[in-house]
C-alpha cells in the first residue's frame, strides 16, 4: 500500500527494501493423490473479542502539563503579536480618517470661502443703496447713527 | 521506538528544513536584495503627489470687506485615447459645459490623430456643470482644481484693485504691483493610497504658503458715495472722464479713488475697453487751472510781505505781460488777496506770481509735490509735468500762477490740498494699511496753512465766493478752491471751448477730516465750469464722508425757513444786474482760465449797499423809527459798517455770514433796542 511511510522507506531504507526478498509462491511438486487443499486454505483468521471496557487511559501529569504550557505559549505569542500589531492597524485607521478629514476640511474651506463671496456680494454698497431706495430710507444725520458692538453686555440703543 | 518511524521522522524534518531554508532565501531576496527595486515600484502604485495649491491672497477695504478674493474651481479634461465615440462625447459636453460642439470634435480628433493622452475641455466651470459631469460617471472625463479670482462689487474700486489674467496673474492696480504678496506659493503632498485608490497615509513634501491679504486704505462707502457722484456730473454735464479723490490729510490714507469710465474685472479685457481702464487719478496729468491759485498764494504768504487783506491789482480785467496780454472773466480793479482766492481773479493770482518770482514759485511747486510721483502702489503712475526752471519762458510764471504750463495729476492735487489742511506737512498718500506711514516733511509754516485754510473757507462762505453755491456744506464747516481750465489742443496748437473742471477742497475747517479733489474732463458752456459742475460732486461725497467717519458737526442746526429765502434772493440779486450795478465784462476766448460764474463787480461798501437795498421788504407804517436793513449773507465787518453808517446798535453771535436777524428785515427798530444778528459758516 502506497502510505507516506512506505515512501519515505524507499529513501531512508532501500537496503532493507532490498534485502527482503519478494514473497513468491513456490509452486511445490504435486501429489496426484493429495486431495486438493481449498481455496486460501493457508489464510486463517479468527476473531479475538477484546473487551476494553475495564482499559483506563493512565493519566500523565507530564504530558499534561506540555499541553496546557504549549497552549498557553501559542496563546501569549498570539496575543504578542497582536499586540504588536494593533498600532499599525491603528495607524491605518486613523490614516483613513484622516484623509477623509482632511477632504472634509478642503471640502468645508471652499463652502466657507463661497459663503464669504456670497456675504460680500450681498453687503455690496450698490445692492444695500438700492434697498435703501426701494424701501425709501434716507441717509442718517451726521451722529445720529447707533453702531452695534458684538459684546453681549451692551444693550441696544434706540433713538 | 521503531527505527523505520524515526527514519520517517528525520526524513520529513531535512525536507522541511530545506523548505524554510528555501522560504527564507526567497525573503531575503525579495526583502534585502531586491527591497529597493519593490520600494520603488510600490511607491509608484501607492504614492501620488497632489499639489497644494496656495490661495491667492485676498484684498479687503479698511473695514474688512472683500473686494476681491480666490476661490477654487474645477476644469474639465479627457483623455482623448480613451474616448469610446468622439461624436457622441462632443454632443455630450457641449450640451453640458454650453460649448460648440464642432470644436471640441475637432479638437478630439487632433489629439487622437497626434496621440495626446490629454486634453481641455473648458477651464473653470461652475459647481453645477461639474456636478453633472460627475453625475454621468465617466472614467474618461476628469477633473483638475484651479484657482479663479472673483470680484464681489463689480465696478466698486476698480482701478485700484486691478485684475488677473486667466493664470491669475495681476495685469492692473493693486492686483498687478503686489502681486508678489498676493501670491502665494504651492506645496506638495504625498499621499499613499490603497488598492481602491482611497489614501490612508499623508506626508507634507512641503508646506503652502498662503497668499499674503492686502488691506486698503479704502473705505467701501465712500468709494461708493465718490463712484456715484462722479457718474451723475459727468452724465449731467455730457463731459468725457473724471476722478475723485478722497483722503485722509494727516495719515494719507486714500479713502476713496474713483475714475470714469469704469469697467468690470469680473470680465476679460477686450480690445474696447482699455480706456476705461486706464487710471486717469493717477496716470493722467491735466492743466489744473485755478485750484492751483491755493499754491501760488500759499507761496506768496511764506516768501513775500503779502497778507489776505493786502489789495492786489487787478488791472480792470487785462494785464500785458511780456507782450502777451491776458484777460480775466471778470473785470476787478483791485481785490484784496483772500478776494482774488474767493472771486478766483487770473489778474490777480498773476500780479501775486510776479511779486513771488519764478525761482520761489518753483520752490513751493516742487514742495507741494508736483513733478514726482507720489509712490502709491498703482502701476502707470504719472509724476505730472512741471518744467525745469531753466525752460521757463518770461511768461511762464504767470501761467503756472494762475494753473497752465504745469501737468499735475488728481492725487498731486490732493496731496497739496492736504499740506493746507493738516497744518503745513506733506504727507505721501497711503493705499494699503500695512504701508507704515511716512514721516511727513514740513512744508508750509502753521500760520500759512491756517491763513490758507480761512481764505479757502471764504471760498465756500463769501456769497460771492465760486464755491458758495455749489459746494458749501450745510452741517460742517469747509473750504475749497474752484479751477476751470481750458484744454489745450496739441494737434491745433490751441485752447479749445472745453474745460478740465475741478474742484478740490477739505472739510471740516478748524479740524480737517477728510480732503476731497473733483475732477471733470471735457466740459463746455458756463454750466461746465468747476463750481457747478464739480462742486456738487465735492459736497456730497464729503458730506457723506463726514457722516460715515462720525466727525462732529461744527455748524448748528439750519436755520429756520425763511432766510434761506432770503439767501436765494440775495444770490439772485447779486446775478441779477440792476441798473444801478455796472453789468460784468464777460471777456471772449483769449488762454486764460475761465472763471465760475459772472458776479457783478462789487469793489466797494457803497455798491453793497445799493444792491442789498434792492432786497429789502416793503416797510411796515405801524411804528416810527428806523427801518431794520437787511444784513442776509453779510460779512461781520459789513454788518458793522452798515449799522454804523445808519446809527443801529447791533448784537452778534457766532462768527461767518449773517445767517438770520431780529428784527426782520424792513422792521421798525424800537428806541433802545439793538438788532441782533446771528452769524455762521
Amino acid at each position: 500500500m502506497a502510505t507516506l511511510a512506505n515512501i519515505l522507506d524507499r529513501f531512508a531504507t532501500p537496503k532493507a527494501f532490498e534485502q527482503t526478498a519478494p514473497r513468491a509462491r513456490v509452486l511445490e511438486e504435486v501429489d496426484p493423490f493429495e486431495i486438493p487443499p481449498f481455496p486460501n486454505e493457508d489464510v486463517y483468521f479468527y476473531v479475538k473479542r477484546i473487551d476494553n471496557a475495564r482499559v483506563l487511559r493512565e493519566s500523565d501529569p507530564a504530558a499534561r502539563r506540555v499541553c496546557w504550557r504549549l497552549i498557553g505559549t501559542s496563546f501569549a505569542i498570539a496575543v504578542v503579536v497582536i499586540g504588536l500589531l494593533l498600532p499599525t492597524l491603528y495607524g491605518l485607521i486613523a490614516g483613513y480618517r484622516m484623509e477623509a478629514l482632511r477632504q472634509e476640511r478642503q471640502r468645508l474651506d471652499l463652502d466657507r470661502a463661497s459663503l464669504e463671496l456670497a456675504e460680500a456680494k450681498l453687503l455690496s454698497p450698490a445692492r444695500l443703496e438700492e434697498l435703501a431706495r426701494i424701501q425709501q430710507f434716507i441717509d442718517p444725520a451726521p451722529q445720529k447713527v447707533v453702531y452695534l458692538d458684538n459684546k453681549l453686555e451692551q444693550k441696544l440703543a434706540q433713538r | 521506538m521503531d527505527k523505520l518511524a524515526t527514519r520517517r521522522v528525520y526524513m520529513l524534518a531535512r525536507l522541511a528544513f530545506v523548505w524554510a531554508l528555501l522560504i527564507v532565501g526567497r525573503l531575503i531576496q525579495l526583502q534585502i536584495v531586491q527591497h529597493a527595486e519593490y520600494q520603488r515600484l510600490a511607491q509608484q502604485q501607492q504614492e501620488k503627489i497632489v499639489e497644494l495649491q496656495a490661495p491667492r491672497g485676498a484684498i479687503v477695504d479698511r473695514l474688512g470687506q472683500r473686494l476681491a478674493m480666490s476661490l477654487p474651481v474645477e476644469s474639465v479634461c479627457v483623455d482623448p485615447l480613451k474616448v469610446p465615440d468622439r461624436a457622441v462625447a462632443a454632443d455630450i459636453l457641449s450640451k453640458i459645459l454650453d460649448i460648440d460642439a464642432h470644436d471640441l470634435l475637432r479638437n478630439l480628433q487632433w489629439a487622437v490623430d497626434n496621440r495626446r493622452g490629454f486634453l481641455w475641455v473648458k477651464r473653470k466651470v461652475t459647481p453645477e456643470e461639474a456636478a453633472r459631469l460627475r453625475d454621468l460617471k465617466v472614467e474618461w472625463i476628469e477633473f483638475r482644481t484651479e484657482s479663479q479670482r472673483f470680484y464681489p462689487n463689480k465696478k466698486l474700486a476698480a482701478h485700484v484693485i486691478g485684475g488677473v489674467d486667466f493664470a491669475e496673474k495681476g495685469n492692473g492696480g493693486v492686483e498687478q504691483s503686489l502681486n508678489q504678496e498676493l501670491q502665494g506659493l504651492d506645496g506638495e503632498m504625498r499621499v499613499i493610497s490603497d488598492v481602491q485608490k482611497r489614501g490612508f497615509d499623508a506626508k507634507v513634501a512641503s508646506e503652502p504658503q498662503a497668499g499674503q491679504e492686502i488691506r486698503l486704505t479704502l473705505d467701501s462707502r465712500i468709494q461708493f458715495v465718490a463712484e456715484r457722484e462722479l457718474k451723475k456730473a459727468i452724465e449731467e454735464h455730457h463731459s468725457k472722464s473724471g476722478s475723485i479723490i478722497a483722503m485722509n490729510p494727516k495719515t494719507g490714507d486714500i479713502l476713496a479713488l474713483a475714475n470714469y469710465p469704469t469697467y468690470d474685472p469680473n470680465e476679460l479685457p477686450t480690445g474696447g475697453d482699455l480706456a476705461a481702464r486706464e487710471n486717469l487719478a493717477v496716470s493722467a496729468p491735466i492743466e489744473p487751472g485755478s485750484v492751483f491759485k491755493v499754491i501760488t498764494l500759499s507761496a506768496a504768504l511764506e516768501t513775500t510781505r503779502l497778507r489776505p487783506e493786502t489789495i492786489i491789482n487787478c488791472g480792470n480785467g487785462s494785464i500785458k505781460l511780456f507782450g502777451r496780454t491776458i484777460h480775466d472773466h471778470n473785470s476787478y480793479a483791485s481785490l484784496s488777496m483772500e478776494d482774488v482766492l474767493a472771486r478766483s481773479s487770473n489778474i490777480g493770482a498773476i500780479n501775486i506770481g510776479l511779486t513771488v518770482g519764478q525761482n520761489k514759485m518753483y520752490e513751493y511747486l516742487r514742495r507741494f509735490g508736483f513733478g514726482k510721483r507720489t509712490g502709491v502702489p498703482l502701476p502707470g503712475e504719472s509724476s505730472g509735468m512741471v518744467r525745469p526752471l531753466k525752460r521757463w519762458e518770461k511768461t511762464s510764471i504767470g501761467s503756472v500762477a494762475m494753473g497752465h504750463e504745469v501737468g499735475v495729476t488728481t492725487l498731486q492735487l490732493a496731496q497739496a490740498c492736504s499740506v493746507i489742511a493738516n497744518g503745513g506737512f506733506l504727507v505721501k498718500p497711503r493705499l494699503t494699511l500695512d504701508t507704515p506711514i511716512a514721516q511727513p516733511m514740513r512744508v508750509l509754516k502753521p500760520e500759512t496753512a491756517f491763513t490758507m485754510r480761512r481764505m479757502m473757507e471764504g471760498v465756500m462762505i463769501k456769497p460771492y465766493g465760486t464755491g458758495h453755491k455749489y459746494a458749501r456744506l450745510l452741517e460742517y464747516t469747509s473750504a475749497g478752491k474752484t479751477g476751470t481750465a481750458q484744454i489745450y489742443n496739441y494737434r491745433t496748437h490751441q485752447y479749445t471751448h472745453m474745460y478740465n473742471a475741478s474742484f478740490m477742497g477739505f472739510a471740516p475747517v478748524t479740524n480737517p477730516a477728510i480732503v476731497v479733489v473733483v475732477t471733470v474732463n471735457g466740459t463746455e458752456g458756463t454750466s461746465g465750469y468747476g463750481g457747478p459742475t464739480s462742486g456738487p460732486a465735492f459736497r456730497a461725497v464729503a458730506a457723506a464722508a463726514l457722516r460715515m467717519l462720525d466727525v462732529p458737526k461744527d455748524l448748528p442746526e439750519a436755520v429756520p425757513s425763511g432766510a434761506g429765502d432770503q439767501a436765494d434772493q440775495n444770490d439772485v440779486a447779486i446775478a441779477d444786474l440792476g441798473s444801478s450795478i455796472p453789468p460784468p465784462l464777460v471777456q471772449a476766448g483769449d488762454a486764460v482760465a475761465a472763471d465760475d460764474r459772472p458776479v457783478a463787480s462789487a469793489n466797494s461798501a457803497l455798491d453793497q449797499r445799493t444792491f442789498l437795498a434792492k432786497g429789502v421788504t416793503e416797510p411796515s407804517h405801524d411804528l416810527a423809527g428806523p427801518r431794520v436793513p437787511n444784513f442776509q449773507g453779510k460779512m461781520m465787518r459789513d454788518v458793522i459798517e452798515q449799522s454804523a453808517a445808519l446809527g443801529m446798535p447791533v448784537e452778534f453771535t457766532g462768527s461767518g455770514v449773517a445767517r438770520g436777524q431780529f428784527p426782520e428785515p424792513g422792521a421798525i427798530l424800537p428806541l433802545g433796542q439793538s438788532i441782533r444778528v446771528q452769524f455762521g459758516r
